[in-house]
């Protein structure tokens, strides 16, 4: 093994430029894939992590039957941001001491995560900080009691018998935001509200889309390497190497690369995690050690990447193993079989006949989805070199010029290597036609009015807490109504309880200050339940655009790896080729002639499985389809724009690349 | 020697301190054949590249039928050894994706032929040249001899005014070899055109009408310029 190892270490360092060449690729896309893995990894750890600084906030009732604290939950604005409060109550002395904060709050106290104590500062009293019971924050959170570093929390302690330690929440539609006084012993841990799972799974169907075209990123970019090298290693066959020995150097030498080319991606990671820190998506930033995936995934990662290249380099030899002559004489590759297009169309099939009842299953639906994507991503793999030497045939039939037919007759020729340089735009076409049909409209996003606050509160209590809200805002010039709830105009019936609520609504002109102060003016009215306008809920909201952006983020993701992929085949196709090309032009072929048949030969299979990707991409969102809307037809027109751009931009990169290899087209020196 | 069709007057080509061609001059009739022998690194190849307008010398000149080759362009040379040079050479020269027929319809298609018509003339060189049911096969389906057969017809379809030839047997035992050599000088003669060729073994040269010997950069043999 020593000596294979250091055999391979001698090809790997005198492989000449056009080695280094092979092995920079691959180094760089091994490092490549290896950064967006983790960031991958790290997107669905920080999703966890934030359920978990979400959790003890919702109130986790009794395990053991004694309560020790009494917990209650409510959801306030300040300038339209949201400023969770958690009010906190002792009952004895054994009370569970907070995330966050170094003993639990005594009655009065405030604590106040950084971003809050740092308002409550900046703002006049009148607008934030006279809402609680101290106007000077007692201490600042710490980091296990946020969710992210922007944050706005307050934990207040109370006594027991505070109004607002007694007073029920209107919990039952918006669990999310607030929670009724219940009694505790613990806090609760894990992911408890629906928002945090509903980001979590989210999180995990972008990475399965985008892992699958990154693995095959990196596959292509091993065999690549082995492409360019298989002829010696035939030539290490014919000199009596066994299978075995030239296995061993192959994956030896590929294997070396990708480690090195892992701990690029992870240094490439690593420096992008501050950048990476500072989206915004569900609401906030951040922590950037959220981002960061735990000790056995990065080492998993770091462990499966070069053991897949390794995997993906044994198979790209296969040729070279079973015959030395293999890749010396060219001859008529046999047919692939059809039975490549059947599996498509089983799962298909499959998902067509459980798809329409995958929203009802819940976890389980998603884990259905997420298993089928992944099928249908490899029966695409598969099915592609199929469908392009399918392509290939009929571009021969059927050309007419020298360019179509050298382009028709290279794909028949070598479906697999024509797969691999469209492979990562047609597969993107899956991700982007999945995603297109997930796109919310911008009504989606709207919210009502940001100047009318409002305050939910039973029918028999209207009038009286309308009277207090009007001498609370006296001076404000605010128009206070009830609106009663039979004649409620949304026409939603949000709870499923046996009573709906009046509304107190008061319009206040003045803008974000005014309303503000008014809120502040309010505190207590109704107590627990701070006044809110209806374009506060930012909840759903937020989901929506974190879609937009997620999406639009997997696409981006995927379209660098597209690209990049395509100028890699791109570029190391002409190398691979650059004597038959160099013979072409020396015989007086036209450079342009040659140029497009090197056009036409990614172009044909670009437009026709980039086009079937999109369709069964949609195919698949189907059941979750929101409507396609503006931002879905953009994304559809994003992604042929792109695709056809990109695969033009790759594409011209390796034509300086024909013109030089081309430049000198004589075959000796002598 | 009858009347020259490709003549080359004192040409010069240098790479880095190396001398390849210093001063040569060659002159190939009509339908004549012409041997260029010499070690490796006599410069006998650089001589037929810079006939062929592969390589541009850097000084001298060379003529086809009266008109200047080495002022020509790129696009202009590429066209020239398109329309009227074949080539043949060791290795290398046929695209291992088409079959036989379409790289012999390969130059007559880049000529602007319909496709079918293209094959179909291609089809008549395969017979003479004994590849008779073989039209369809790969280059890596075929035979050294057999390919170099199909690299004749290949420079012969478009009716050349002269093919140059690289070592075109260095690839083949003795006996395919002299066979080779029959078929590429009995077809460039009976279709007119004249052949320059490139070689270091005697036996193949004597197929030829006339030999010169380059040493050094240097013709040994005066080239009848």
């Amino acid at each position: 093994m020593p000596a294979t190892l250091g055999l391979a270490w001698r090809l790997l360092r005198g492989g000449g430029r056009r080695g280094m060449l092979g092995a920079l690729l691959t180094f760089a896309a091994v490092a490549v894939s290896t950064g967006l893995l983790l960031l991958a990894a790290g997107v669905n750890h920080g999703f966890a992590q934030r359920a978990d600084a979400d959790a003890w906030r919702h109130p986790a009732g009794m395990s053991e039957g004694r309560a020790t604290a009494v917990q209650a939950l409510s959801t306030d604005y300040v300038r339209g941001r949201p400023v969770t409060v958690v009010d906190l109550a002792a009952v004895d002395g054994r009370v569970p001491v907070p995330p966050g904060m170094p003993h639990f709050p005594r009655p009065g106290e405030v604590w106040a995560s950084p971003a809050l104590a740092d308002l409550m500062r900046r703002l006049p009293p009148d607008q934030l900080a006279a809402r609680f019971p101290s106007r000077t924050p007692a201490g600042v959170l710490g980091r296990d009691a946020l969710v992210h570093p922007g944050e706005l929390v307050a934990v207040v302690g109370r006594a027991p018998g505070d109004p607002v330690m007694t007073a029920g929440r209107d919990d039952r539609s918006v669990r999310e935001t607030a929670a009724s006084p219940q009694r505790i012993d613990h806090y609760a841990t894990g992911a408890v509200s629906p928002v945090p799972q509903v980001y979590q799974m989210l999180a995990a169907v972008a990475s399965v889309l985008m892992v699958v075209p990154l693995l095959v990123f990196g596959g292509a970019a091993a065999r690549l390497t082995v492409a360019r090298r298989d002829q010696r290693l035939a030539a290490l066959r014919l000199v009596g190497a066994t299978p075995g020995q030239v296995v061993a150097i192959t994956v030896a030498e590929a294997v070396l690369t990708a480690v090195a080319g892992a701990v690029a991606g992870a240094l490439l990671y690593a420096a992008s995690v501050p950048a990476l820190a500072r989206i915004t998506i569900g609401g906030g930033r951040w922590f950037a050690g959220d981002l960061w995936p735990d000790a056995l995934w990065s080492a998993g990662i770091l462990g499966a990447v070069p053991v897949l290249v390794g995997i993906s380099a044994v198979v790209g030899l296969r040729r070279v193993v079973v015959s030395p002559l293999g890749v010396a004489r060219r001859q008529t590759p046999p047919a692939l079989r059809a039975v490549r297009g059947l599996l498509l169309v089983a799962v298909l099939a499959g998902f067509g006949a459980v798809g329409g009842s995958l929203t009802g299953m819940g976890r389980a639906g998603l884990v259905v989805l997420l298993v089928f994507v992944a099928l249908a991503f490899l029966a695409i793999n598969l099915v592609g070199p199929w469908v392009v030497a399918l392509i290939g045939r009929l571009t021969v039939a059927t050309a007419r010029r020298p360019a179509r037919l050298l382009a028709g007759r290279r794909l028949v020729d070598d479906p697999r290597a024509a797969w691999r340089t469209v492979a990562g735009v047609a597969l993107t076409g899956f991700v982007a036609g999945f995603l297109c049909l997930l796109n919310p409209s911008q009504a989606a996003l709207d919210g009502g009015p940001a100047d009318r606050l409002e305050l939910a509160v039973p029918p028999d209590r209207s009038a009286a807490v309308a009277a207090r809200v009007r001498e609370r805002l006296a001076g404000m010039s605010a128009q206070v109504t009830v609106r009663h709830a039979e004649t409620s105009d949304d026409g939603a019936d949000m709870g499923d309880g046996p009573a709906r609520d009046d509304v107190v609504a008061a319009a206040v002109p003045g803008g974000a200050a005014a309303v503000d102060r008014a809120r502040t003016a309010l505190t207590g009215v109704v107590p627990g339940q701070p006044a809110t306008t209806p374009a506060d809920d930012p909840t759903a909201r937020h989901l929506m655009a974190d879609l937009r952006t997620g999406a639009l983020a997997v696409l981006a993701v995927s379209f660098l790896v597209a690209m990049t992929s395509a100028g890699i085949t791109g570029a190391s196709a002409v190398l691979d080729r650059r004597q038959t090309y160099a013979m072409l032009r020396l015989a007086g072929t036209p450079l342009p002639v040659l140029d497009r048949a090197r056009r036409q030969e990614t172009l044909i299979p670009l437009v026709v499985m980039g086009g079937g990707s999109l369709l069964t991409g949609m195919f698949f969102a189907l059941p979750f389809a929101m409507g396609v809307g503006t931002a879905g037809l953009l994304t559809l027109s994003a992604f042929a724009a792109l695709g056809f751009a990109g695969i033009f931009g790759a594409s011209a990169l390796s034509r300086p690349l024909l013109r030089s290899v081309t430049a000198d087209p004589a075959p000796r020196p002598d | 020697m009858t009347e020259p069709v490709l003549i080359g007057e004192g040409l010069i080509k240098r790479f880095g301190a190396t001398v390849a061609l210093d001063g040569v001059g060659l002159a190939v009739g009509r339908a004549e054949t012409v041997a260029i022998m010499g070690p490796s690194g006599s410069g006998k190849s650089t001589l037929l590249h810079c006939l062929a307008g592969i390589m541009k010398p850097d000084a001298g000149r060379v003529l086809l039928l009266g008109q200047r080759v080495d002022t020509l362009g790129e696009r202009r040379r590429s066209e020239l050894r398109r329309t009227r040079f074949g080539f043949v050479f060791q290795f290398g020269q046929l695209l291992p994706e088409l079959p036989a027929v379409e790289n012999v319809a390969l130059p007559l298609m880049l000529g602007g032929t319909p496709r079918r018509e293209a094959v179909a003339a291609s089809r008549a060189w395969f017979g003479p040249l004994g590849l008779a049911g073989m039209e369809d096969r790969r280059p890596g389906e075929l035979s050294g001899g057999q390919a170099q057969r199909v690299a004749i017809a290949r420079a012969l379809v478009t009716r050349p005014a002269v093919v140059f030839a690289d070592e075109p047997t260095g690839a083949l035992d003795q006996r395919t070899g002299h066979e080779t050599m029959r078929l590429l000088v009995d077809a460039t003669r009976g279709n007119g055109a004249s052949l320059v060729l490139v070689t270091h073994d005697p036996n193949v040269a004597r197929w030829c009408d006339r030999t010169v010997e380059v040493r050094d950069g240097r013709l040994l043999t005066a080239g009848a310029v």
